[in-house]
């Protein structure tokens, strides 16, 4: 009975000591280290999602409240805690963890949201980019807008590549000024061929070209109307049409001709001063206009006080309706070229003091208010 | 009580210590020059994150300060406050040490970006200056234009540069390499055309 007794107690002592044990052990971590570590990844997501650049007061309130529970968990190490005790730490910490989280699983969608709207931004403002050059090429109208193209292809560039490193707010940025360099194109190519789509102004044209013919009509001689919109040169004899053929005009045909060098083609009544057959020209055949006459010296010297043309720029001359100098060179510097076997048909169909009429169109429905039209209703689309 | 007697001396010494117990101020205001020092050196801009970790552990020294004092004057205890601006004293001096490291190396590939697209450009002027007069002129003045506005930009890159902004001058400097290699090719191709007919002689027009 006494063996039992001793070897019941032995066995109560064993367990009791070993249950201590247990029990000690269990005590002796203040908070389960899966708990600190949920915490850090909470922590290394916010990071990878740059919270601290995009949300700085979350990212603030995150990081200041780890700091301190951080410390906390360091100080209470190897602090002992009987079951019964509250562990307001661990709750803490699994309250920042869930905190945290929600702000990982906001900025998440943030991100996306940003990452989408940059992509369609930057895609939409690559098509409208790309709409326009076509346009101003389909018009020859490139060099009106000077260095603006350029800039804006730059800015494009800049924000793919922000877009592509993941800064969406500052692709954002450079497509959103890209977008307004876009719109000061449209502008300007509105301000300097806005005539070409002006009703009035059409009219101006067409009531110079019906002149022009009405001329021919009564002196029974040939005249030359050309449209700069349309690129086309027609001759009439007695006020009716012989031939229409496609012409090329300077490099900065389009605009309407100011100043020597701008590339530009003069519009208003000419006449041909002089014929120059093969070895009078450095072209296939040529016939000299009076460009500049009368109204082109009023328009230059107004022009030249209102400090629109610069000053050490004179008016230019030697404006021609010319062949071509050899069959590689594609534009003229101002004058009016025609393919060599027109030339020749031409110059024998025409004489000195020919009446030639330069328009910029002669249909409301001309090339460049097309375009200009097609930009603008894009542009309204958007 | 007379257990106690011999202790009373020892026991009002502590008393007193405790007592007298301040706020670190001055490791405190030296942790928050370090912080100081590290944005100034652009740790917010180059390493966001830890900047950001230190302006959380200068937010839980001061809420630590905060508790501390709200506590009754015996039973303060700025020991762990003193800790908190030791560590933030310490990352912010590792972080302003880092800042400085990414900014210098943002600086040098903003500088090397720079330097390529500076090349690139040259090049492309150099073409153009090639190309004859009166020929292909619409091609020849638009790619004269282009390469003006390049030239223009890279001014723009040395402002980047110059405003410490070089990440921006960088991908700048990538766009107008870029750009300028375009051109480039562009112009060669326009040569390669016209190179064949003569030069002419230039015309008043």
């Amino acid at each position: 009975m006494n063996r039992d007794h001793s070897y019941i107690a032995g066995l109560t002592r064993w367990w009791g000591a070993v249950a201590f044990a247990g029990f000690l052990a269990g005590c002796a971590e203040a908070v389960p280290q899966e708990v600190i570590d949920a915490v850090e990844s909470v922590d290394q997501a916010l990071m990878q999602l740059r919270a601290a650049e995009i949300a700085p007061s979350d990212y603030g309130s995150f990081a200041r409240q780890w700091a301190t529970l951080r410390t906390r968990v360091e100080a209470e190490e190897d602090l002992i805690r009987w079951p019964w005790e509250s562990n307001d730490l661990e709750l803490a910490l699994r309250h920042l963890q869930e905190e945290g989280s929600r702000t990982v699983a906001r900025l998440t969608e943030q991100q996306a949201t940003r990452r989408r709207s940059a992509e369609l931004q930057l895609a939409h403002i690559e098509n409208r980019a790309k709409l326009i050059s076509v346009q101003v090429s389909s018009i020859d109208s490139r060099l009106v807008l000077g260095q603006k193209p350029v800039e804006t292809d730059l800015l494009l560039k800049q924000a793919r590549t922000f877009y592509e490193q993941g800064l969406y707010g500052q692709s954002l940025e450079a497509s959103d000024r890209a977008s307004r360099n876009l719109e000061t194109q449209a502008a300007l190519l509105s301000r300097e061929l806005g005539r070409y789509a002006n009703h009035d102004h059409i009219v101006q044209w067409q009531q110079l070209a019906k002149d022009t013919i009405e001329w021919s009509k009564t002196h029974r001689a040939p005249t030359i109307i050309i449209s700069k919109a349309e690129r086309t040169l027609t001759l009439y004899r007695n006020g009716q049409k012989v031939l229409s053929y496609p012409v090329r005009l300077g490099f900065n045909g389009i605009r309407e001709k100011r100043y020597q060098g701008d590339g530009a083609t003069p519009e208003g009544r000419y006449r041909i001063t002089s014929k120059r057959g093969q070895g009078q020209t450095q072209f296939y055949r040529a016939l000299v206009l009076d460009y500049p006459n009368e109204a082109d010296r009023r328009r230059f010297v107004v022009e030249r006080k209102t400090g629109n043309i610069p000053a050490l720029r004179g008016i230019g001359g030697q404006i021609e309706i010319h062949g071509v100098e050899n069959e590689l060179m594609a534009q003229t510097l101002g004058c009016v070229m025609l393919e060599n076997p027109h030339m020749a048909f031409l110059f024998d169909r025409v004489e000195k003091g020919t009446p030639v009429t330069i328009v910029g169109a002669l249909h409301e429905q001309n090339a460049v208010a097309l375009a200009l039209a097609n930009l603008s209703a894009r542009r309204d689309e958007t | 009580m007379k257990l106690y007697k011999p202790m009373l001396p020892i026991l009002c010494t502590m008393i007193l210590a405790t007592g007298c117990a301040q706020p670190p101020t001055d490791q405190i205001n030296a942790a928050e020059q370090a912080v100081k020092d590290a944005e100034q050196s652009g740790a917010a801009t180059y390493v966001a994150n830890d900047y950001a970790k230190i302006e959380g552990l200068m937010g839980a020294l001061k809420k630590e300060v905060a508790d501390q004092d709200a506590k009754f004057a015996l039973l303060r205890d700025y020991g762990k406050a003193e800790q908190l601006a030791a560590t933030a004293k310490a990352e912010a001096e590792r972080v302003k040490a880092d800042a400085i490291k990414k900014m210098e190396e943002a600086k040098l590939a903003a500088m090397q970006a720079y330097q390529a697209a500076q090349d690139t450009v040259k090049t492309t002027q150099e073409l153009v200056a090639k190309a004859p007069a009166g020929k292909d002129r619409a091609a020849l003045e638009s790619i004269k234009t282009d390469a003006d506005a390049l030239k223009a930009s890279l001014n723009e890159v040395q402002m980047m540069i110059d405003k410490a902004d070089y990440l921006g001058a960088q991908t700048k400097a990538k766009a107008i390499q870029e750009k300028g290699q375009a051109v480039s090719r562009e112009i060669e191709t326009a040569l390669a055309k016209i190179g064949k007919g003569k030069a002419s002689t230039p015309k008043k027009k």
